[in-house]
């Protein structure tokens, strides 16, 4: 699939944010938004680096919205600085910001066509003659597809075709910077998905650095370069999909993308390069192939992911670490997965999800109240200290 | 559920025929010949002698002329007033005295007219004896104190309307306006006003209305030779009943009840093709 | 180099701040950050105009009318009342306040009972146009959507007619000979002789009725209309009746609309002034008529200027009930 290999292309270029001298070209630092006694964003610093496609990603009431409308300009922050190509952005309004937003609900002009729409944005700028204006609303039409669409006005549009005319109508205007908000929500799963390779692709095309909004962690994981996991107006949280899934540094992160079984324990062997952790929530003792930071004797949390775990139903040989016993309480059966809830003998139930790889027969299959042995790798587990 | 359903269907019509009796009378007995205008002269009518005498009535007519012009200027001033207020009350953050204007332009709502008329007549006496003392000029009230009047009073009602029909306007729109480049100016004139135009012009139509309705405050205002139509009509019918009022309710119910059926078929026209655009763009 | 804090204090609820102003506030003396952030020229602009009108054709009128209730009657002055403030030779300003034209309103038997009286009338009014606009509003919001649209086109059709015609109306139909008598006596003969209705108190009810009934629906409409039915359905499947749940959910919710409805009713009639011209009693006035007559007929403008602080004192609270409700119903529907 194309975009499947320029993804992984993607992973291959630079990398800015691991260069420590790479000039940031959005800085945001130390921004702090109050509203009244609310604090809806708490000392945020950001660094956005040029042709990312950064993510905030959080549930309702973190601020994330919060944090991109001081972007575009519609807030005043309470404290602190934005940055935009090394330009400070305070006090600039959002009309004589080079940054363009995409809204959740597209706002599009009700009593105006596609194509004026469009070339709202343009007829606001200095010196660009009417052909000008044409040829380059004509262009972007052609990118998001929309050619034939042009004369109809916005209630005669789908809603994929309307988000993508409220994508162009930011785009034409060629920003530094482009925010958008929630851009697949209102499109229904089979849109979304097709939307967000074309997402990406319309982005690698044009070269504008993304800002996306979103709630949803299957759009951010598709869609980021990097992610930033808010929470409680606080960032908790930057890195890659892959770092964000696979090293979550905090038990929210770690609970909040993907499912996570948790187990809470106390170290009994700390070294460099591996770590021991007994468990009372597990009934045993976790080995962690890493080494990790922390004070000693510090309680601490095993995170392990669903996907991670084996599910066997005759004891394996050794039954010492990283292994508990249990009862299959609850099958769901999701077509390409099976998700299994094991409650082992402390009481705590355990998620399991395992690939319908095969066809089996009844009693091949694990079924409900049987029996069976949980057990991990011992690079599986992630440990974190809150 | 049956019982309940019968009681108000039953009081809706006992309403309706309560709210157009009366209207339908004065109509039927326009064309009564008899001067008594509610004892059917049988053998004379129906006539249309009634009508004749209105059109060669001169103080009705140049009245209705003057109420026109009043009218006229009146829903102009207000939609331009109320238009603005109704936007700073739902656009703009707070601000000083936000609340305040809040009060001052709802209160002409439920504000009995006498005293309303009773304190803009004594503004303008104040102000003419200011204008005599200091500049030696000398005004009567006719017109512009009547239209000030009436400004004032119906830029409350267009207000409402505006300010009702921006609350249930996603402001969003506005912000991608600002977004993409263009000025507050620019914004308010190219997009905020296009999409709220139908409040603004029934506005304009509810400022004419009451314009041309209003007599307790014109009454108060007004001065010598200024008579506008509702106040030649009640002083003649405080004497009694008169017939060429009669022929001249008539008419304006007429033109009222064209321009309420004109504006209702077009309204649902306009319905219907937004449907079927919108269930065309749905399929495909 | 920018300094920080001054920063701190501009960045505000008051919103965009132009370049020259951030210019100034940046190099400018310390207090002008606090000036710039309250000085948005163009806003404030747009705020000023129908403010400055209100505050100058609204507001101070009223100030001039109590100024003026203080104001001792000059019967042969033009204006006729003394003045309130004057310039003395010396420099002094002297400020001459009269209470008894106030002292008058509470005593005089006349007054007393015209006050009485209008309350009486505005509030029986306002029970009649509820109980038979209610059912009405109710109906329309129950019939389907073709209808409804139809019976909300007859509601308002009569209130965009002249309300000087309408009350006009009644005038031909309330009349010895009128049109009412005419049926019941000369045709039906249900009654012996013909029924006085003119000039009575019965004739101002109805006429306030007729008149007020559109502001008394539609308000009590758009309520009834945002009703979702399957509260009614709930409350059936629960075990109520038609009757309980009317009484204990559709009543309830509907409170706004009647006391919205109620007082667009109500204040307005208090002040009634046409409707007691052309139809009420000659031997009871209400206080509007009192007014007018105290203002044309006798020149007596401190007496009426009382008479119009009077009234306004007493709808002051039903008023600020009024647009606390027209607030509520804005943030309503803001959501």
């Amino acid at each position: 699939m194309q975009a499947a290999e320029r993804r992984v292309d993607k992973k291959d270029k630079n990398e800015p944010w691991r260069d420590p001298n790479a000039e940031a070209y959005v800085r945001i630092e130390n921004i702090t938004k109050r509203f009244g006694d609310f604090v809806a964003v708490n000392n945020v610093s950001l660094k956005i680096f040029k042709g990312e496609i950064f993510c905030l990603l959080g549930g309702s009431g973190c601020g994330k919205s919060t944090l991109l409308r001081m972007m575009a300009g519609f807030e005043n922050p309470t404290s602190g600085s934005i940055y935009l190509d090394g330009q400070d952005m305070a006090g600039v309004p959002p009309y004589e910001r080079p940054v363009n937003m995409m809204f959740q609900s597209y706002a599009l002009f009700p009593h105006m066509t596609v194509e004026k729409n469009i070339a709202f944005g343009l007829e606001q700028e200095k010196g660009l003659s009417r052909a000008d204006i044409a040829t380059r609303v004509t262009d972007i039409l052609e990118i998001v597809k929309l050619g034939q669409f042009a004369a109809r006005r916005p209630h005669q549009l789908s809603g994929g075709q309307r988000q993508r005319v409220a994508l162009a109508r930011a785009l034409v205007k060629r920003p530094k910077l482009l925010l958008l908000d929630e851009p697949l929500g209102a499109l229904d799963k089979k849109l979304r998905e097709a939307t967000q390779f074309e997402l990406i692709n319309i982005q690698e095309q044009l070269g504008v650095t993304f800002i996306v909004v979103t709630h949803d962690q299957e759009e951010a994981m598709t869609l980021a370069s990097r992610i930033g996991v808010m929470n409680r107006g606080e960032i908790v949280q930057i890195g890659t999909p892959t770092e964000i899934y696979e090293f979550p540094q905090n038990k929210f992160v770690a609970d909040f993308i993907g499912s996570v079984n948790m187990f809470e324990g106390t170290m009994i062997e700390d070294l460099p390069d591996r770590v021991r952790i007994k468990s009372d929530d597990l009934g045993g003792v976790i080995y962690v192939d890493h080494g990790i930071s922390s004070a000693p004797g510090a309680v601490v949390y095993a995170a392990v992911r669903p996907e991670k775990i084996n599910i066997l139903r005759q004891p394996p040989a050794d039954t010492s670490e990283n292994c508990v016993k249990g009862v299959v309480k609850e099958i769901a059966y999701m077509g390409d997965v099976s998700i299994y809830l094991v409650k082992i003998d402390t009481g705590k139930v355990v998620r399991v999800t395992l690939p319908n790889v095969e066809r089996l027969s009844d009693d091949e299959r694990i079924l409900w109240d049987e029996t069976v042995w949980l057990t991990w790798h011992g690079s599986s587990p992630v440990v974190v200290t809150q | 559920m049956k019982t309940e359903g019968v009681f108000s269907k039953s009081m809706l019509w006992v309403g309706l025929a309560f709210l157009y009796i009366p209207i339908l009378s004065m109509v039927f007995f326009s064309f009564n010949n008899s001067r008594l205008v509610t004892v059917w002269d049988a053998a004379n009518s129906p006539t249309l002698k009634w009508y004749g005498r209105l059109f060669k009535d001169d103080q009705i007519l140049s009245a209705a002329w003057l109420s026109i012009q009043v009218a006229a200027c009146t829903a102009t001033g207000a939609v331009i007033l109320g238009t603005l207020a109704g936007l700073v009350l739902s656009r703009f953050g707070p601000f000083r005295g936000r609340a305040f204007l809040q009060g001052l332009t709802t209160a002409p709502l439920v504000m009995p007219e006498v005293i309303t008329g009773l304190s803009m007549l004594l503004l303008f006496v104040s102000l003419e004896q200011l204008f005599t003392h200091w500049f030696g000029w000398q005004f009567d009230r006719g017109f512009a104190t009547i239209t000030i009047a009436h400004i004032t009073f119906t830029m409350a009602y267009v207000t409402v309307v505006v300010q009702s029909r921006l609350a249930s306007f996603d402001d969003s729109l506005e912000e991608a306006a600002l977004d993409l480049g263009a000025r507050p100016a620019k914004v308010f004139f190219r997009i905020t006003v296009p999409l709220i135009l139908p409040a603004i012009l029934s506005g304009w139509l509810l400022a004419f209305t009451l314009s041309w309705d209003d007599l307790v405050v014109t009454q108060f205002v007004s001065g010598p030779g200024s008579n506008t139509l509702p106040m030649v009509i009640f002083s003649r019918v405080r004497l009694g009943v008169s017939p060429v009022v009669n022929a001249l309710a008539t008419i304006m119910v007429l033109i009222v009840a064209l321009g309420v059926i004109l504006s209702a078929v077009l309204m649902r026209r306009q319905e219907q093709r937004r449907k079927r655009e919108e269930q065309m763009a749905a399929a495909g | 180099m920018k300094p920080a804090n001054r920063n701190v204090a501009a960045r505000d609820a008051y919103g965009r701040v132009s370049p020259l102003w951030l210019f100034l506030m940046k190099y400018g003396p310390p207090r002008w950050s606090e000036y710039v952030v309250k000085n948005w020229t163009g806003q404030r602009l747009v705020i000023a105009v129908p403010y400055l009108w209100l505050l100058v054709f609204f507001l101070i009128p009223f100030l001039i009318v109590l100024k003026i209730s203080f104001a001792e009657f000059s019967p042969l002055g033009r204006p006729p009342y003394e003045p309130v403030f004057q310039w003395l030779e010396e420099g002094a300003l002297q400020i001459k306040l009269l209470i008894g034209s106030y002292v008058y309103l509470f005593n005089e038997p006349l007054y007393v009972s015209a006050w009485i009286y209008s309350l009486k009338v505005a509030f029986f009014s306002t029970v009649l146009c509820l109980m038979l606009g209610y059912p009405m509003a109710y109906a329309i919001a129950r019939s389907p959507p073709t209808q409804r649209n139809v019976l909300l086109l007859l509601i308002i059709l009569p209130f965009w007619t002249s309300f000087l015609l309408r009350v006009y109306a009644w005038v031909g139909l309330l009349k010895t000979d009128g049109l009412i008598n005419t049926v019941l006596f000369k045709w039906l003969g249900i009654v012996d002789e013909p029924l006085a209705m003119m000039n009575t108190s019965f004739a101002v009810y109805i006429g306030i009725v007729y008149s007020y009934l559109p502001f008394m629906i539609l308000p009590l409409y758009s309520n009834l209309e945002k009703h979702d039915n399957t509260l009614l359905e709930a409350a059936n499947d629960l075990g109520a009746g038609p009757i309980k749940s009317f009484l204990r959910v559709t009543l309830p919710l509907s409170f706004p609309g009647i006391v919205a409805g109620s007082l667009l009713v109500f204040i307005p009639a208090v002040g009634e002034y046409v409707i007691p011209s052309l139809l009420g009693r000659t031997d009871q006035l209400m206080v509007a008529k009192l007014l007018a007559d105290e203002f044309f007929l006798n020149r007596d403008w401190p007496k009426a200027s009382a008479v119009a602080i009077a009234m306004l004192l007493l709808l002051v609270v039903p008023i600020m009930i009024f647009q606390r409700f027209q607030n509520k119903e804005l943030q309503a529907a803001k959501r």
